[in-house]
C-alpha cells in the first residue's frame, strides 16, 4: 500500500513534467486518452515485476491507488495553476508551457473557460477518473499478460508465425505500390505521412523476415525479393517520402561506419561527424567551387573558370572517401593510447573544433553563410531524373543511398569475418591481452578510425548532393549523437540493428512531425531506458547479447570483472 | 616493443610539431603586438575567476571519478539548474525588495540565492545518480557513460522546453555591481566574491573529505568499495553523498557564472562542463587539490591564450579542447597524477 503510494508519486511527477513541458498543448483533444494510456503503460511496467507476489485483489488495488494518487495530485495542481490563471497572474516567465491552452486541453474544456475561471468541478473529476481507470487498465493488462505467461509456454506459438514473419514486408510493400499506382504526387497530406509509415515499417518488417529465413536458397530468394522491393521504392514514392528515405539510408551508411569504430573495436567516438562533415565539405569545394571565395581566387589565378564543377559525382567518390579517411588517421594518431571515458571526450571536442573551423574559416568555408549550389549526381552525364517521370530528384538519391548502404554493409559483413574483425573485438574485449596475442594495436586501431571515417565521407558527399546547399549547422554534435543513439538502439555492432535504429529514429520522427521538439528528449530518455533494459539493442548481434547478459546467466559479479568495469 | 616505439615517435613527433607551432605563434604575434602590462594583469585576473568557477565544477568531476571510474557526463547540466534555480531565487528575492535592503539584507539574500541553486543542483545530481547510475553501476564502461550523455541531453532540452528559449538574466544588486580600480587594472566585485566564495568551498571540500568521518568512508569506498563494505560502509549511502557534495558545488558555480557572465541558459552547462571536465584531467582525475590547480591553470590559459596567440577570441573553446587533446596525450596522469593511476593499470 505504502509503495503504490509512493509509485504513484512518481507517476504524479512524471506526468507533471509531460505538463510542463507542454505536451497536452500539442494533443489538443486527445491529452486526456493519450496520458492515461502513458499511465497505464508505466503501471504495467512497474507492476509487472510484483505479479507473481501479490493476488489478483491487491494487484488491482495497488494499480487502483497509483491511478487515484497520481490523478488527485495532478488536478490538484492544475486547479492550482488554472486559479492562477485565471486571476491573470502570468505564469510563462517561469514556466514556458504553463498558458490557458495547455490546462485546457487537460481538462477538455475551452481556453475562454479558463481565462474566465468558469471550470466546472466535472472537469477535474472526469480527469481524476481518466487517470483512476488508466491504474486499473494497467493492472488488468499485467493480470493479462501473467495468465497467458503463467503456463510452460512463455512465448506465444502461432502456427505457421515464421512464414507470417517473411511474408509480412511483402504484403506492405504491395499495399505501397498499389497505393503508388494512383499517381498521388502532392506534398505533406495525411495520405503522404500515412504511406511514409508503411514504407518504413515493411523496411523494418523486411529485417525481422530477413531473419526468421532459414540459410540456403530460403534466405537468398528472401533477400533477392527484399533487395527487388526496396529499389522500386524509389520509383514510386514522392518527393516528400524520397527525401525521408534518403535521409533515413544516409544514415544507415554512417551508422555502419561508425558501427565499426564503436561497436566492432569498441572505440567510442562521439566526433563522427567530422568526417560527415569533411566529405560534405571535400565535394562542396570541387563541385561548387565558386561559392568559397579562397577557392574562386585560387582557380581564377590558376586560369581554371571556377563556375563549373571541378569533379563529377562520381570522380569525387576517392577524393571525399579519401580525404575523411586521412582525417580519421589523423584522429586516430593523438587518441592511440586513451581510453573508455577519455576518448569520447576528446573526438567530442575534435567534432566542435572542425565546426568551429568550418564556421570561422570563411575565406575556404564561405563561414555561417554556407556553400551553395552544390551540383547532382549524374549518370552518364544526365540526370537520371530527366529521363523518366517516376524518379524524382530526391528518389535518385534515395537509390543512390540504397547502392551505397548495401557497398558498406557488405563491406562491414565481410569485414566482421575477417581477420582484422577479430583483431578489433579482441581489442574491445582487452587491449592488452590483444597485443600480448600479438595484434599490432596501431595499426588496428587506426585502421578502425580510417574505415569508419570512409563510409562517413561517403556519407557526407551523398548528403551534400541531397542538400544542395551545406552551412556548418549542418554539422552540429547532434549528427553524432543521432548516430550514436540509432546504433545503440538498434543493436551495437549488428547491421541490421544499424538499418532498423536508422528507420526508427530518423524515419519516424518525420511521420510524428507534430511532436518534432520532443526529439531530443525522447531520444535522451530512450538512451538512458535503453541501457538499463536492453543495452545490447533490439536487434542484437548474437555476441553482444551473450556479453551483456552474461552475468545473469553465470554466478554473481566476482571482484575481477568489478574492477574490469572500473579501468581507465 | 617496436609497435610501441611506433606509436610513441608518431605521438612524439605530433607533440614536438604543436609546441613549435605554439611558440612560434606566441613570439612572433603575440608578443609583436605590444600589449600593456596592465592588460595582461586584467585578462590573468579574469583568468583568475573563470579558474575559481571551473574548479567548483571540476571538483564534481573528480569527486564522483574517483569513487566510481565514470565521468558524469551531465555534470555541466546539474551546474546549469543551479543556476537556474539561482535565478529565480533571485527573482523572489527581487519581488521581496530584498535587494535593495541595506547590506546585511542584501548579504543574506546573496547567501539564499547561493544555497537555492544549491539545492536545486543537489536535488538533481541525487535523481540523476538514483535513475540513470545506480542501475548501470555494474556494467560494462560505455554503458553508464552512454546513459550519461542520455542524461546531459535530456536536462538541457527539459530546461528549455520547461523555462522557454528567453536567456534568464541575472541582475547584480548595487552593492557587488562596482569594483576596485588600481592604475589601468580594474577588478569587479563579483570576480572578488566568485574567488573568495570558491576558495572557501574547495576548503571546506577539502576538511570534509580529510577530518570527518564520512570523508574517510568516501575515500575508503573510493580505494575498493566491496572491502569498504566489509567494513561496515554504506556504500551507496557514500556514493549519494558523493554526489550531494559535487552537485553543491556545481550548484554555486552556477549561481556564480550566472551572477559573472550575467545570462544562464539551457545550455550553459555544457561547455564550461566540458572546460572543467578539462581542468580535472589537466590536474589529475581524482585528484582533488589537482582540479582545483588544474582549473586555475585552465582559466588562465583561456584568458590569456587568443591575445597571445593573436587569434580571435571566437577561438578560445578550440584552445581549452586542443589543451585537454594535448594533456591527455602526453600526460594522461595530469600534472599532478592520478591518486588512483596505479588502480587503472
Amino acid at each position: 500500500m505504502k509503495k503504490a503510494f509512493n509509485i504513484g508519486l512518481i507517476a504524479f511527477a512524471v506526468l507533471t513534467y509531460l505538463v510542463l513541458i507542454g505536451l497536452p498543448t500539442r494533443l489538443e483533444g486527445a491529452a486526456q486518452p493519450v496520458l492515461a494510456l502513458l499511465l497505464a503503460l508505466f503501471v504495467y511496467a512497474v507492476l509487472r515485476g510484483q505479479a507473481k507476489e501479490l493476488g489478483r485483489g491487491a494487484l488491482l488495488q495497488n494499480g487502483l491507488v497509483i491511478g487515484l494518487v497520481a490523478g488527485l495530485l495532478l488536478v490538484l495542481e492544475v486547479g492550482f495553476f488554472t486559479g492562477l490563471l485565471a486571476d491573470g497572474v502570468k505564469i510563462q516567465p517561469v514556466f514556458d508551457k504553463i498558458v490557458p491552452l495547455n490546462m485546457a486541453a487537460l481538462l477538455n474544456v475551452r481556453a475562454g473557460t479558463i481565462i474566465k475561471g468558469e471550470t466546472s468541478i466535472v472537469a477535474y473529476a472526469i480527469l481524476t477518473a481518466y487517470l483512476a481507470v488508466a491504474g486499473l487498465a494497467g493492472t488488468l493488462l499485467v493480470l493479462f499478460t501473467r495468465s497467458n505467461t503463467a503456463g510452460a509456454v512463455r512465448s506465444v506459438h502461432i502456427p505457421g508465425g515464421r512464414w507470417l514473419t517473411i511474408l509480412l514486408p511483402f504484403a506492405l510493400f504491395a499495399f505501397i505500390y498499389y497505393l503508388g499506382l494512383d499517381g498521388v504526387n502532392t506534398f505533406g497530406n495525411d495520405k503522404n505521412i500515412v504511406r511514409l509509415l508503411i514504407v518504413l515499417v515493411a523496411t523494418g518488417a523486411g529485417l525481422f523476415s530477413l531473419r526468421a529465413a532459414e540459410d540456403g536458397i530460403e534466405k537468398l530468394i528472401v533477400s533477392a525479393l527484399l533487395a527487388a522491393a526496396l529499389l522500386a521504392l524509389p520509383f514510386v514514392l514522392n518527393q516528400f517520402q524520397n527525401s525521408v528515405m534518403n535521409i533515413v539510408f544516409i544514415f544507415v551508411m554512417m551508422g555502419l561506419g561508425l558501427n565499426i569504430v564503436v561497436g566492432y573495436a569498441g572505440l567510442l567516438d562521439l566526433g563522427y561527424v567530422a568526417f560527415f562533415a569533411i566529405g560534405a565539405y571535400v565535394y562542396a569545394f570541387v563541385a561548387a567551387p565558386f561559392s568559397s571565395p579562397y577557392i574562386s581566387a585560387l582557380l581564377t589565378g590558376m586560369g581554371i573558370s571556377p563556375a563549373s564543377p571541378l569533379l563529377g559525382y562520381w570522380s569525387a567518390i576517392p577524393l571525399a572517401m579519401l580525404t575523411a579517411a586521412i582525417g580519421g588517421v589523423l584522429l586516430g594518431i593523438p587518441v592511440l593510447r586513451l581510453r573508455g571515458d577519455y576518448l569520447a571526450i576528446v573526438t567530442l571536442g575534435f567534432g566542435e573544433i572542425i565546426r568551429l573551423f568550418m564556421l570561422n574559416l570563411g575565406d575556404l568555408t564561405n563561414g555561417p553563410r554556407g556553400l551553395l549550389q552544390i551540383a547532382q549526381p549524374t549518370l552518364f552525364g544526365v540526370a537520371p531524373a530527366s529521363l523518366t517521370s517516376h524518379l524524382d530528384a530526391q528518389g535518385w538519391i534515395f537509390l543512390l543511398a540504397i547502392f551505397g548502404s548495401a557497398l558498406v554493409a557488405f563491406v562491414a559483413i565481410r569485414l566482421n569475418d575477417s581477420r582484422l574483425g577479430r583483431a578489433w573485438v579482441a581489442m574491445r574485449e582487452d587491449e592488452d591481452v590483444a597485443q600480448a596475442t600479438g595484434i599490432h594495436l596501431v595499426q588496428t586501431k587506426l585502421l578502425a578510425f580510417a574505415i569508419g571515417a570512409t563510409f562517413a565521407g561517403l556519407a557526407g558527399q551523398l548528403y551534400a548532393a541531397r542538400q544542395i546547399n551545406i552551412f556548418p549547422e549542418n554539422f552540429s554534435l547532434f549528427v553524432s549523437i543521432d548516430a550514436l543513439a540509432l546504433i545503440i538502439v538498434g543493436g551495437m555492432g549488428s547491421i541490421p540493428g544499424v538499418v532498423l535504429g536508422a528507420l526508427a529514429l530518423k524515419g519516424l520522427p518525420e511521420v510524428l512531425r507534430g511532436v518534432d521538439e520532443y526529439r531530443i528528449v525522447t531520444f535522451a530518455v530512450l538512451l538512458i531506458v535503453m541501457m538499463i533494459v536492453r543495452p545490447e539493442g533490439i536487434l542484437p548481434s548474437a555476441r553482444r547479447r551473450r556479453e551483456l547478459h552474461s552475468e545473469e546467466m553465470a554466478a554473481p559479479v566476482d571482484k575481477d570483472e568489478q574492477l574490469e568495469g572500473g579501468r581507465a | 616493443m617496436e609497435k610501441q616505439s611506433l606509436s610513441k615517435t608518431l605521438i612524439r613527433l605530433f607533440g614536438i610539431t604543436v609546441v613549435a607551432l605554439v611558440i612560434w605563434r606566441v613570439v612572433t604575434v603575440g608578443l609583436a603586438e605590444g600589449y600593456p602590462a596592465s592588460f595582461w594583469i586584467s585578462q590573468g585576473i579574469n583568468g583568475l575567476v573563470l579558474g575559481g568557477v571551473y574548479a567548483l565544477v571540476a571538483l564534481g568531476y573528480t569527486l564522483v571519478y574517483g569513487i566510481l571510474f565514470m565521468i558524469n557526463f551531465a555534470h555541466g547540466e546539474v551546474m546549469m539548474i543551479g543556476g537556474i534555480t539561482g535565478f529565480f531565487a533571485l527573482q523572489f528575492a527581487a519581488a521581496q525588495g530584498w535587494m535593495e535592503g541595506s547590506t546585511a539584507v542584501v548579504v543574506a539574500a546573496l547567501l539564499f540565492i547561493l544555497l537555492a541553486g544549491m539545492l536545486g543542483s543537489v536535488v538533481t545530481g541525487v535523481t540523476l545518480e538514483r535513475l540513470a547510475y545506480r542501475p548501470l553501476r555494474r556494467a560494462p564502461r560505455l554503458v553508464p557513460l552512454i546513459s550519461a550523455i542520455g542524461a546531459s541531453l535530456f536536462l538541457q532540452y527539459s530546461v528549455l522546453l520547461i523555462f522557454g528559449v528567453s536567456p534568464h538574466s541575472y541582475r547584480k544588486p548595487d552593492i557587488i555591481a562596482g569594483g576596485i580600480r588600481t592604475g589601468d587594472v580594474f577588478i569587479p566585485y563579483t570576480g572578488l566574491i566568485i574567488f573568495f566564495a570558491s576558495i572557501l568551498l574547495m576548503l571546506s571540500l577539502y576538511l570534509i573529505i580529510q577530518r570527518t568521518k564520512l570523508g574517510r568512508a568516501m575515500r575508503a569506498v573510493a580505494e575498493d568499495k566491496d572491502t569498504a563494505a566489509l567494513m561496515g560502509v554504506n556504500v551507496d549511502a557514500v556514493i549519494v553523498a558523493t554526489f550531494v557534495l559535487g552537485s553543491a558545488l556545481a550548484g554555486a558555480a552556477g549561481v556564480m557564472l550566472g551572477f559573472h557572465n550575467t545570462v544562464i541558459k539551457f545550455n550553459s552547462g555544457f561547455i564550461p562542463g566540458l572546460k572543467a571536465f578539462t581542468a580535472a584531467v589537466l590536474g589529475g582525475i581524482g585528484n582533488i587539490p589537482g582540479a582545483m590547480f588544474g582549473a586555475l591553470i585552465l582559466g588562465m590559459i583561456e584568458a590569456l591564450g587568443p591575445s597571445a596567440l593573436g587569434i580571435p577570441t571566437e577561438y578560445k573553446d578550440i584552445i581549452a579542447f586542443s589543451v585537454l587533446v594535448l594533456i591527455l596525450i602526453f600526460r594522461p596522469s595530469g600534472i599532478f597524477g592520478e591518486i588512483l593511476s596505479e588502480k587503472k593499470a
